[in-house]
């Protein structure tokens, strides 16, 4: 197992210079920038006078439809990627295994097809 | 080994930290950010395990899907989540008096156990030296273990029509583009040429 | 001291106890009900693939794969309920879901 891991020291690099570049960007304005607070720098600015309610918004249920079918294909690319590099190894039997579980998937499809599921209006 | 070691009690302990306070965060959006690192850190322990392929699974469809869809529903419904944290203090007691019940059964059970020494001639799968870990997945999940691999399939297609059914509202009034209706009309349903007699008009 | 079975296992048992706990302690609360959920299926994983890595069967990752799966379909079934309930009623607070008590 430790030389898994070795192949993986790139990846550690990369995050810890990632973090030190992300912490030092953090940090730096606390020490170098010029500061003068004020609490109107702060508050919520709507052409000149005082916001009308909260900025948070209610998202669309639509968006929700299309993060969750995004799920479920993400889920099926995922059990396409073992099935691509053992390819070679699986034979007729792990294609037409793999072809069953994508016509299974292709009938969902076709169905929110069908349904207007992923026209936005 | 050392970094191993290093790294482990890094992760684990990281990932019990955020795990904490999913559970205790005041605001559900925290919540929702703390289980994104619970799940990056409990994928760098799949990782030291030697389950790179799991780990990256954990990492595309728990970071990149489960919590942007848990992000989404925070945000798009608008309650007042101060309301419901009332109660928190008073279930206190007895939730922390089920956890520590729960938490020293677990410690006697991971305390008392033994592997027997014909588990190891018993192993269904064994893995095998000079394959990586997605291709020896990859030979025996869609061969040795077809069925879970459709029941995955079949669950995955519930879930798409489970979700389509619920969350699906069709609206009236909108206008569509109908391709068909389209692409099937004709001169002789579009234009209609009409004798116009002189002086009268139609 | 080199890290073994046990110091996994331990690790899981710890992350499932507070999924428990965070389900009791936030009864209220559906979604942080549904994060729990997703934090004990963790440590379910966790514990399968480290009995996976230490007896050296991939059983175990395979499975772990199949709950992975089902996780996510849990959440997002679950989720669309929460939502089409919300459109529904107005709340999410549990103790509002009770038009099926007779």
């Amino acid at each position: 197992m430790p030389g898994l891991l070795d192949q993986y020291l790139p990846l550690v690099i990369f995050i810890a210079v990632s973090a030190v570049i992300a912490g030092a960007l953090l940090v730096v304005p606390f020490i170098v920038a010029f500061q003068a607070p004020d609490p109107e720098k702060l508050s919520a600015y709507e052409c000149g006078f005082n916001a009308f309610d909260d900025a948070r918004m209610k998202f669309d249920v639509r968006f929700y439809l299309v993060a969750l079918l995004f799920i479920i294909f993400d889920l099926e690319v995922a059990f396409l990627f073992p099935w691509a590099v053992a390819f070679h190894d699986v034979g007729l039997f792990g294609f037409w295994s793999m072809m069953g579980f994508l016509a299974v998937l292709t009938i969902g499809f076709m169905y929110e097809w069908n349904k207007g599921a992923l026209e936005w209006d | 080994m050392v970094a191993t070691v290093f790294l482990f009690y890094v992760f684990s302990i990281v990932a019990i930290a955020s795990a904490f306070m999913v559970i205790a965060a005041r605001n559900p959006v925290h919540s929702v950010l703390f289980l994104i690192l619970a799940f990056v850190n409990a994928a760098g322990l799949f990782m030291l395990l030697g389950a790179e392929f799991l780990a990256m699974i954990l990492v595309v469809v728990y970071v990149g899907a489960v919590a942007v869809l848990f992000l989404f529903v925070v945000m798009m419904l608008d309650v007042d989540f101060t309301v419901l944290r009332q109660g928190f203090l008073q279930y206190l007691p007895l939730g922390a008096t089920i956890g520590a019940i729960v938490l020293i059964e677990l410690v006697f059970v991971l305390g008392g156990w033994t592997l027997q020494p014909a588990t190891v001639t018993m192993r269904a799968a064994p893995l095998a030296p000079n394959v990586t870990n997605t291709a020896a997945l990859g030979r025996i999940l869609y061969t040795q273990y077809v069925y879970f691999f459709q029941a995955a399939g079949f669950i995955l297609l519930t879930a798409m029509i489970g979700s389509i059914v619920l969350t699906l509202r069709s609206r009236r009034g909108v206008k569509r583009q109908s391709i068909d209706a389209q692409n099937l009309r004709d001169r002789k349903v579009a234009v209609q040429l009409r004798k116009v007699p002189s002086r009268a008009g139609l | 001291m080199a890290v073994g079975l046990t110091h996994y296992l331990i690790v899981a048992a710890i992350l499932f106890t507070l999924g428990v706990a965070g389900i009791i302690l936030n009864r209220k609360n559906i979604i942080v009900i549904l994060m729990s959920v997703e934090l004990i299926l963790l440590a379910v994983n966790l514990n399968l693939v480290a009995f996976s890595a230490f007896l050296g069967d991939l059983t175990g990752q395979v499975f772990g794969l199949l709950v992975l799966t089902v996780a996510a379909a849990e959440s997002a079934i679950g989720l669309a309920i929460l939502v089409v309930f919300y459109r529904n009623k107005g709340t999410i607070s549990v103790e509002d879901i009770n038009t099926m008590r007779g």
